[in-house]
């Protein structure tokens, strides 16, 4: 009995004390393995990175090989290099441009008050970048209601002549604006929370380059819409030399890239994707699709015929073989975009040579260089009375890219003096002549920068590339835009632009 | 005095007696004893036997007992009953274990259950106890992966209800829940590429542990375990000594099987390497040296077999010497080897209700269809109960578990089965040599791994310690009330290594990837029963339940990645160059209070009224929003009691009903926005922090919701059992409906709002079927049965809304661009999103005037539904004497698997389609467009090359119906007689041979389409590349002593 009534005391009690001990059983639901603040500088790194990372992946390798920089020969390169593109880049939309980028650079802006305004400054000059990049490549795109979060669900697509103009009505600003907004924070004291060499891999914490580069992206929002507006980019364009050279780059040291690294998971894309540069080690391949991609013949023949000591700077050499061409520099082997031929064996296929992708995976990714702002002016001299020198611009362009690419400078004069190469270093002709010998050399200095070739290609014609030699039915011609993405598509249904365009249709600013 | 009290005699007196079991002759505690048309009554003790003080006179008694037929006596003069009662043929009211482990009659159940015994699952060559149950549970739907040691299997007990979350149902143990958990590994850099096929943790479980299994099938019959029960609860409860009738009893069992590889497609031996009817073999490889089969092609599209040799087919080499060139018809077949799978137990069991114990042990021990594909498991089990003096009861029981898997990479590319399908039919894959012996590299095509190196080389090991230990106490604190305090403990630690050679085409550098799982849940729960029969009436019954429930899951998980390994050969991370990448550690801790109640009344053991509720409190929901209620109401009438309904033709008839809802919390960590460390790119170019050393954030993909609210699951369901013929004929049939809303999603937003996703309160899914149950007992004489059960199950699953302007997501996990299994609104669960022929407005397809072959697919269409039309099984079992023969049969109707395998092999050349008139030319059936916008029929002969290379690999032409018959299970047992083992030292002993998947036949696939290379998961219908089915059979001995 004594037992019996024990337990029931020590049952009730039990359940007495089982209901009051649950108090604070429940915690706070904080999650221990992921911030919910971060330094800008850590968030800053990712996104040159990441910008970086974009131009140069699939994308990337896209506008190589729609500019036939280099060529598909098998797996997904191969129809790619048919213009077959049907349903891609949904994660270069998602993950690495709207949610990726372009996310990071709006938080760095949105959280300007504990940022700073040099964050903020260098953030909406790659915000602008990025968004050029996207409206670029898809045409009309969400930008002014986007990167809102649950509080704009549905963001709406704005046209590309608002996104690069701006309309007031829609209150939607400009990529020009939005430039000398960054511009103009970069110009305010900076305060203590500045970049530094440790999380700007760009720049190093240098706000002065940042300055030049926002400047130089001025110019080269103008010249894209030149075609459309050529007032306008007039305007912008005598704004920026109005400033002065110490505000553009103007230097090769100047350059907006990004070195990668050698390890694995640091890499340039085009070496993680093609391997190495070198074919002796193609026995223990590095890349992880190093027999997809090759040497371009019809690239090999351009330089080739211009006799560009660039080429064994961009391609490496190939053992003889049925498919090679012999140069003055050595032998190459390419493939010609889009062919049915027989696809040369492995070992004897041109790639990529170092300036491209480096030894192990480290080279830069070109996105905003001293040679392309030297085109830029020189086509602006030439068709958009900036007042300056069309020729003085154009040899500093190929000297500038000469340079870049290894050439000794010996070598770049005797080229340039050479009477047999002036067709190609001397503007002559109608000025749609000069324009084209001008963007032919730009597409050479572009190798590894499809995206920029690709814009210029459209926007002028030039160079005259023929489309590939069995064309998809997607497309018979060059694309001019890729379709949008499956995601957008389902998921943002009521603003994505119907009917939606096709591939062939030209973006505004290059119609 | 005396005489009085012989008066009092004289009006009652006093009958008593021993109730046994007719075939063992031991006593039958718990019989009630009823003097017929009264309520005076006893129960039997623990030896069966009673005594009753009954009026004087005539009358009769009736000796009931649950799973027995009733007997009746008339009394007469008699005061001494000894009754034997005899099993009832059909337990229709069999007892099982239900919700929180109280044990209810099924007569009273108002849901659905199904109870399986330990016959049907134990010694049956299959270590994994989902598998044992294929084909035998109406309303389940359960996939193994494949036929590799240890690899997961996915259970969906109807349907699917929960659009992102899990869809297994909860595992309980003997009383507490337990993980069945996949722990995905995430391959590194590959994500869910880059491992072996992992477990799914039930398998820890041993079948020889378990005494029986109940199946909770829907939210009623799971409601008092609340949300995580949503899909329904498997309840096992492992055996223990309660039934050892007081002797000491040793069990041995041993089994031994045989696996061999099942399924695969039937290949081609007339055409070897090639392209175009030419060998590419002819170059000298980069030494110079001619006729290196590695620098052909992959496919089977080369010259026939026996063509004179020439320099233009490729046979004759550029230095004159000839191509060794002929098939090899099983280059594929012999890549798999003879599986073995080795079984021991011993199991100790004695005592009796009151004081028993068991101890087992059981190994399971099991080599793979492939190398390198290695399963052991180590099963412990000490429990024991007591019932103290002062009328405590106390029991525990402690579970150890050790499984260790060893597997190969899997999946799509360059894994041990994905590059199976880059095998011509003239290689000799056994024949020609894997691996470089200087750089222990492998030798292959370039860019691809040797299937055999890489199974060798690329392999992830596990190594799992496990605990499940329950303990309880109960106590009767009056006649009315049992409190009793139940805890349990499910903790494992799993220690993962996967390993990446240097040389191995996904990570050339090398990788290896040390992960330590570790999980641990516990749960308490202190319920309350109130218990009182004859509630103000006659035969109203009513008890009570309270209970309150603690819930806490931790889960850790430590990774250590290293990359660019400096020494090939020596897996450690020790020598990795870079170790940064995926290194980390990530951990979560998720609590659950609940408060439930359940009222069961009963009038007359023919009408039955359950009521439950119960209260969550969940720290994974915001503050104000972590509290709610949902209760279930279910009934069951037993017609034929209630109507007196005595007859051999409708023996029992049941109507049963239940509505109930579940509500759901989310998983931790899900109300805020956070950084990550960032991480982008894909599988052939990724970018990984730290950077150069640097490291950085990004913000997370996913929008954090702080208004996140409970979801709730809702489900009604109807159902009858019916039994004919003294219950030799019985079905039992379920309707069911469950709809689910407001769910816990992490909702596809436009990437252009700068998220992926964000979590919020969004969606619905419907779900209704069929399930039914039929037995039937054709023949039954004294030494010959023969006993047929059937079940069917027909389930339809809808998505009928996601959020406004979204109309599809993708599932999470999926892994291909082009082939995506996704929510469609309007449409089943899980259909998979790819690409589509093109087709002109009359469904035809169009044909490219310039090539004859199609022209592009269109992106983003449904192309195959993996979800069953409907599914049924068929067991039939005789018994003669001690000999016992069972066959399970089962199909799965429709459904569709897309089969990367296949269509690989198909386009490679190597399928024996493919090489049917391969030198004839032959126009792909379709049109092509005129430019007046009309159509004219294909004419454009193309080369068989061509004609089958077009279909692709990801379109709908690569989809297959995985309608599939199968003989899923035999086995022939025989149990020696009592009358030898009088002579022998055994309590019983007895034989079996067991085979599983002995035969397939799958009309419409020309390959076994059970796969599911995803492994268990809310993934169905792909086969990756992954590894085939396996089929089994064995021998297996069991006696007592």
């Amino acid at each position: 009995m004594k037992y019996s009534l024990f337990f029931r005391y020590a049952t009730a009690g039990a359940m007495l004390l089982s209901a009051a001990s649950c108090k604070d059983y429940l915690g706070n639901n904080l999650d221990p393995n992921n911030p919910q603040v971060v330094p800008p500088g850590a968030i800053l790194t990712n996104l040159e990175a990441h910008t970086a990372f974009v131009t140069t992946n699939t994308i990337g390798r896209v506008s190589e090989l729609f500019m036939q920089h280099y060529a598909g020969v098998a797996g997904q390169p191969a129809s790619y290099d048919t213009y077959a593109i049907r349903g891609e880049f949904d994660n270069e939309w998602q993950f690495d441009l709207y949610a990726g980028s372009l996310a990071d650079a709006q938080n760095i802006i949105t959280n300007g008050a504990q940022n700073g305004p040099a964050y903020t400054g260098i953030a909406k000059l790659i915000k602008a970048y990025n968004f050029a990049f996207v409206t670029d490549v898809w045409g009309d795109v969400p930008y002014s209601q986007a990167l809102q979060g649950s509080a704009i669900l549905q963001p709406r697509f704005d046209k590309q002549e608002d996104i690069y103009k701006g309309n007031t009505a829609l209150n939607i600003q400009s990529l020009f604006d939005l430039v000398r907004d960054g511009l103009k924070d970069l110009d305010q004291p900076a305060g203590t929370t500045i970049p530094t060499s440790a999380d700007d891999l760009i720049y190093g914490g240098r706000l002065a380059n940042w300055r030049k580069f926002g400047n130089t992206l001025l110019l080269k929002f103008a010249l894209q819409i030149s075609k459309k507006d050529p007032t306008l980019a007039t305007a912008v364009i005598k704004e920026v030399l109005a400033k002065g050279s110490a505000n553009y780059i103007s230097d090769n040291a100047d350059d907006f890239q990004l070195t990668f690294g050698t390890s694995v998971g640091n890499q340039n894309p085009f070496y993680s994707f093609n391997g190495p540069a070198n074919n002796g080690s193609l026995a223990t391949p590095l890349g992880n699709r190093p027999l997809e991609q090759m040497a371009s013949r019809r690239f090999i023949d351009s330089l080739n015929l211009r006799n560009d000591p660039r080429l064994p700077q961009f391609y490496t050499t190939s053992p003889t073989n049925a498919a090679a061409v012999t140069t003055a520099f050595g032998i190459f082997t390419g493939y010609n975009n889009g062919s049915n031929a027989g696809i040369p064996a492995a070992a004897n296929r041109s790639r990529y040579n170092t300036y491209i992708v480096g030894t192990s995976g480290e080279a830069p990714v070109r996105m905003l260089t001293n040679f392309q702002t030297k085109f830029i002016l020189a086509e602006a001299a030439l068709a958009l009375n900036s007042g300056e020198n069309a020729q003085t611009r154009f040899t500093e362009a190929i000297t500038a890219s000469m340079t870049k690419a290894g050439v000794p400078t010996a070598t770049i004069t005797a080229y340039l003096a050479n009477p047999v190469n002036q067709p190609y270093v001397t503007l002559s002709g109608s000025i749609e002549h000069q324009r084209n010998q001008i963007i032919t050399q730009k597409w050479i200095a572009l190798l590894g920068n499809g995206y920029e070739a690709w814009n210029d290609y459209r926007r002028t014609g030039y160079p005259r590339l023929a489309p590939v030699d069995n064309p998809s039915s997607d497309s018979p011609v060059i694309p001019q835009r890729f379709f949008y993405t499956l995601t957008e598509i389902s998921s943002n249904s009521n603003n994505v632009p119907n009917p939606r365009p096709n591939i062939t249709d030209r973006v505004w600013w290059a119609n | 005095m005396v005489t009085l009290f012989q008066m009092a005699l004289a009006q009652t007196r006093s009958v008593s007696g021993r109730v046994t079991d007719q075939k063992t002759g031991e006593g039958l505690p718990g019989t009630t004893v009823l003097l017929k048309g009264t309520t005076n009554g006893a129960s039997t003790d623990a030896n069966g036997a009673f005594s009753l003080t009954i009026p004087d006179g005539n009358g009769t008694l009736v000796f009931s007992s649950v799973g027995y037929v009733p007997e009746e006596k008339i009394i007469g003069k008699e005061t001494q009953f000894n009754v034997a009662l005899t099993a009832d043929i059909k337990q229709l009211n069999e007892v099982v274990v239900t919700a929180l482990g109280i044990e209810r009659d099924t007569r009273s159940l108002g849901y659905s259950t199904q109870q399986i015994t330990a016959g049907q699952i134990s010694q049956k060559s299959e270590p994994n106890v989902l598998n044992a149950l294929q084909g035998k549970v109406s309303g389940v739907t359960i996939t193994n992966s494949s036929g590799l040691p240890g690899s997961s299997t996915n259970i969906n007990i109807r349907g699917i209800t929960s659009l992102q979350g899990s869809n297994q149902p909860l595992f309980i143990v003997d009383g507490i829940p337990i993980s069945n958990s996949l722990d995905r590994t995430n391959g590194g850099s590959l994500g869910t590429l880059g491992g072996a096929q992992t477990s799914n943790r039930a398998l820890d479980i041993d079948p020889e542990s378990i005494e029986s299994i109940n199946i909770l099938k829907g939210p009623a019959a799971a409601a008092l375990y609340g949300s995580r029960a949503a899909s329904g609860a498997v309840i096992i409860t492992t055996k223990s000594g309660r039934n050892a009738n007081k002797k000491l009893e040793i069990t041995v069992t041993s089994g031994y099987s045989l696996q061999q590889v099942y399924g695969i497609q039937k290949f081609q031996n007339d055409y070897g390497q090639g392209l175009n009817g030419t060998n590419l073999t002819s170059l000298p490889a980069a030494g110079g040296v001619y006729g290196d089969i590695n620098t052909g092609s992959t496919a089977s599209w080369g010259p026939r077999f026996g063509t004179t040799p020439t320099i233009a087919n490729g046979l004759l080499l550029g230095d004159g010497s000839l191509l060794p060139y002929q098939a090899y018809p099983d280059n594929i077949k012999d890549y798999f080897r003879t599986g073995h799978l080795l079984t021991n137990g011993v199991s100790l069991r004695g005592g009796n209700a009151e004081q028993n114990f068991i101890l087992s042990v059981n190994n399971t021990n099991q080599k793979g269809i492939a190398e390198y594909n290695d399963l052991q498991r180590l099963n412990i089990q000490l429990g024991g109960n007591t019932t103290l003096l002062n009328k405590v009861k106390a029991g525990a029981s402690v579970n150890f578990i050790n499984s260790d898997q060893l597997g190969s990479a899997i999946g799509n590319g360059s894994s041990a089965f994905g590059t199976l399908v880059s095998i011509p039919r003239s290689y000799d894959l056994q024949g020609l040599p894997y691996i470089n012996p200087t750089t222990g590299r492998s030798v292959f095509f370039t860019g691809t791994d040797n299937p055999r190196w890489n199974r060798q080389y690329v392999t992830t090991t596990s190594n799992l310690m496990r605990f499940i230990s329950v303990a309880n106490v109960s106590y009767d604190v009056t006649p009315w009330l049992n409190v009793l305090y139940r805890a349990g403990l499910d903790t494992y630690t799993d220690r993962r290594k996967g390993v990446f050679t240097p040389g191995a085409a996904r990570v050339p550098t090398g990788q290896v990837l040390d992960q330590v799982y570790f999980r641990s849940e516990f749960t308490g729960d202190l319920i309350a029963t109130l218990k009182k029969d004859n509630l103000f009436t006659d035969g109203f019954n009513a008890s009570l339940l309270l209970g309150q429930q603690v819930n806490s899951r931790r889960a850790q998980t430590v990774t250590s990645r290293a990359d660019n390994l400096g020494v090939a050969g020596f897996p450690n991370s020790s020598v990795g160059a870079t170790f940064s990448n995926g290194t980390g550690e990530t951990s979560s801790l998720r609590r659950l209070l609940g408060y439930y109640g359940q009222l069961d009344l009963s009038y007359r053991n023919y009408l039955y009224l359950t009521l439950t509720g119960r209260v969550d409190q969940s720290s994974t929901l915001p503050r104000n929003n972590n509290t709610f209620f949902y209760p279930s109401v279910s009934a069951a009438v037993s017609l034929t009691d209630a109507l007196h309904i005595e007859s051999d033709l409708l023996s029992y008839a049941k109507l049963k009903g239940a509505v109930a809802q579940v509500g759901k919390d989310t998983d931790p960590y899900s109300l805020a926005t956070t950084y990550n460390v960032a991480s982008f790119g894909n599988n052939v170019a990724n970018l990984n922090f730290p950077f150069n050393g640097v490291g950085g954030f990004t913000l997370g993909d996913t929008q954090g919701n702080p208004n996140l609210r409970p979801e709730f699951t809702r489900s009604y369901e109807a159902g009858i059992v019916v039994g004919f013929f003294k219950n030799r004929v019985t079905l039992d049939a379920t309707y069911f409906y469950q709809t689910s809303r407001d769910q816990i999603l992490n909702l596809t937003t436009p990437a252009t709002t700068g998220f992926q996703q964000r979590v919020a309160n969004a969606g619905r899914l419907d779900n209704k079927g069929i399930e039914a149950l039929l037995t039937v007992t054709p023949v039954q004489t004294a030494n010959f049965k023969w006993d047929v059960t059937a079940n069917y199950t027909r389930i339809r699953t809808r998505v009928v809304e996601l959020t406004d302007g979204v109309t599809r997501a993708s599932i999470d996990g999926n892994a291909f661009t082009g082939t995506i299994p996704s929510i469609v609104v309007d449409q089943p669960y899980g259909v998979i999103v790819g690409n589509k022929k093109a087709t002109s407005p009359d469904g035809k397809y169009l044909i490219n005037p310039n090539t004859g072959l199609f022209v592009p697919e269109v992106a983003g269409e449904i192309i195959a539904d993996p979800n069953f039309k409907w599914q049924a099984g068929l067991t039939n079992t005789f018994t003669y004497k001690g000999v016992n023969l069972s066959f399970l049969v089962d199909t799965n109707q429709g459904g569709d698997v897309v089969s990367f395998t296949n269509n690989f092999y198909k386009s490679a050349g190597a399928l024996a389609e493919t090489g049917v008139d391969r030198d004839q030319p032959r126009v792909i059936p379709g049109v092509i467009a005129n430019t007046d916008g009309t159509y004219r029929p294909n004419n454009i002969q193309v080369s068989a090359q061509d004609y089958w290379r077009s279909f692709g690999l990801q379109s709908e032409l690569g989809v297959y119906d995985a309608t599939v018959y199968r003989l899923r299970e035999v086995s022939i047992g025989y149990a020696l007689p009592k009358a030898l083992l009088s002579k022998l030292p055994f309590g019983a002993v007895s034989f079996s041979l067991s085979g599983r998947n002995l035969l397939y036949y799958a009309p419409n696939a020309n390959f076994d389409p059970e796969l599911n290379t995803q492994g268990a998961g809310n993934i169905r219908g792909l086969d990756l590349q992954g590894p085939p089915n396996a089929r089994t059979y064995g021998a297996n001995i069991r006696f007592t002593l």
